[in-house]
C-alpha cells in the first residue's frame, strides 16, 4: 500500500523537519514520496487516495496544512474527501489540530495527530545541508520519528502518539538548556490525537540497510532566507 | 534548578505585550543567552523555528542572538514566546 509521505523543503525549518523523515523514514516507505518541489496540491491530490496513511511537514495554520512555497495542500471545506478516508494522518505543522484536524476526522480520516499552536524548535542552521546530523533539532525531531515508526510498524495511532509524548518528556527531563526543554514541553502539551485511537495500518518493512547505518547524501537545494 | 535569568524572562514575558512589557522581556533574553553562551555553545548557529505560515508577523526561523530584538518588535512573537516558556 502506497504512503503519502510529503516533505516540503524551502526553508529552515521545513528543511530541519524533513531531513529527519528522509533519514528514518523515507527508507521504511515505497518510493512515491512526496519532496521539495512535489509537494503541491495536484501530486498530492493524485496520490493520496491510494494510500492508507498520510505523513506531511509543512507549514500550516488552524485551517490548512500546506507544501513546498507555502501552497495549500488540505484546507477545510477544500479538497476531496477520498483523499483523506479511511487514512491515518499525522501532520508536522503549526495549529492544524485546531480546526483542520477535526475536519479531517469529519470527512472520514480513521485518525489525526497534529499540534493546536506552533509546532517550535531550536535547530543548527549550519547544518542546513545534513539536517538529520543536528544533534539540538533532535531532541525535539527524533521523538516524532519514534512515534512514525510505530505507525509504520502497524501498531495504533494511540501507541504511535504516547511514543511520542513519552519521547518529549524523556528528553525535557534530561536537558539542561531551559528554552530547548520549554520548546519540548510546549509541543507536548500542544501535540492532539483526534479519531480513532485504535487506528492503524498495514505494517510496513523495518529501516533496512544500508539506511540503517547510512545517512543520505547532503542536500543542495537552496533555501529561503 | 533553573536559573535566576530564566525566571526574570518568564516573569518579563507573563505580562500584556506593551511595548515596554517587550523591552523588559528583551532585555531578560539577552542576559539569559549571555549566560547560556558562557556556559557553552550549542551549535555554531541556534535558531528558533516554526511550522506557522506567513500569515503571522514573525518569522519562521530567528536565531537565538535576534529573538530579543524581534520580542521587541513583533507583539505576535512576544505572546508565542510566553506560551512556551509559561510555567508547567
Amino acid at each position: 500500500m502506497p504512503t503519502v509521505l510529503a516533505m516540503s523543503d524551502f526553508d529552515l525549518p521545513t528543511r530541519s523537519a524533513s531531513g529527519f523523515l528522509l533519514r528514518y523514514i523515507a527508507p521504511r516507505v515505497e518510493p512515491v514520496q512526496l519532496f521539495s518541489m512535489l509537494v503541491r496540491r495536484t501530486p498530492f491530490r493524485l496520490s493520496a487516495p491510494q494510500s492508507d496513511i498520510i505523513i506531511g511537514v509543512g507549514h500550516g495554520d488552524v485551517d490548512a496544512f500546506t507544501g513546498q512555497n507555502e501552497a495549500v495542500i488540505l484546507e477545510v471545506g477544500r479538497y476531496d474527501p477520498r483523499e483523506v478516508s479511511g487514512k491515518v494522518i499525522k501532520l508536522i505543522s503549526c495549529q492544524a489540530g485546531v480546526e483542520l484536524g477535526p475536519d479531517l476526522i469529519r470527512n472520514g480520516a480513521l485518525s489525526f495527530a497534529g499540534y493546536k499552536d506552533d509546532y517550535v524548535w531550536i535547530c543548527d542552521a549550519d547544518l542546513a545541508s545534513t539536517p538529520w546530523a543536528d544533534k539540538i533539532a533532535a531532541t525535539n525531531l527524533m521523538p516524532v520519528v519514534e512515534g512514525l515508526n510505530v505507525l509504520l510498524d502497524g501498531r495504533p495511532a494511540e501507541e504511535a502518539f504516547e511514543i511520542e509524548l513519552g519521547g518529549y518528556t524523556r528528553n525535557a527531563e534530561a536537558e539542561e538548556d531551559e528554552l530547548v526543554k520549554a520548546c519540548l514541553e510546549f509541543n507536548r502539551d500542544n501535540a492532539v490525537l483526534l479519531g480513532n485511537p485504535e487506528a492503524r495500518i498495514s505494517p510496513r518493512p523495518g529501516l533496512a540497510l544500508p539506511f540503517r547505518i547510512l545517512p543520505p547524501p547532503p542536500i543542495f537545494l537552496p533555501l529561503k532566507t | 534548578m533553573a536559573n535566576a535569568e530564566w525566571e526574570r524572562l518568564k516573569e518579563a514575558l507573563r505580562q500584556a505585550p506593551t511595548p515596554e512589557a517587550r523591552k523588559q522581556a528583551a532585555e531578560a533574553m539577552r542576559r539569559y543567552l549571555e549566560r547560556q553562551k558562557a556556559k557553552g555553545a550549542k551549535g555554531s548557529k541556534p535558531t528558533l523555528v516554526n511550522l506557522s505560515t506567513k500569515a503571522k508577523d514573525y518569522p519562521n526561523a530567528v536565531p537565538l542572538d535576534k529573538i530579543p530584538e524581534e520580542l521587541e518588535k513583533s507583539p505576535e512573537f512576544f505572546e508565542l514566546m510566553g506560551r512556551i516558556v509559561k510555567e508547567k
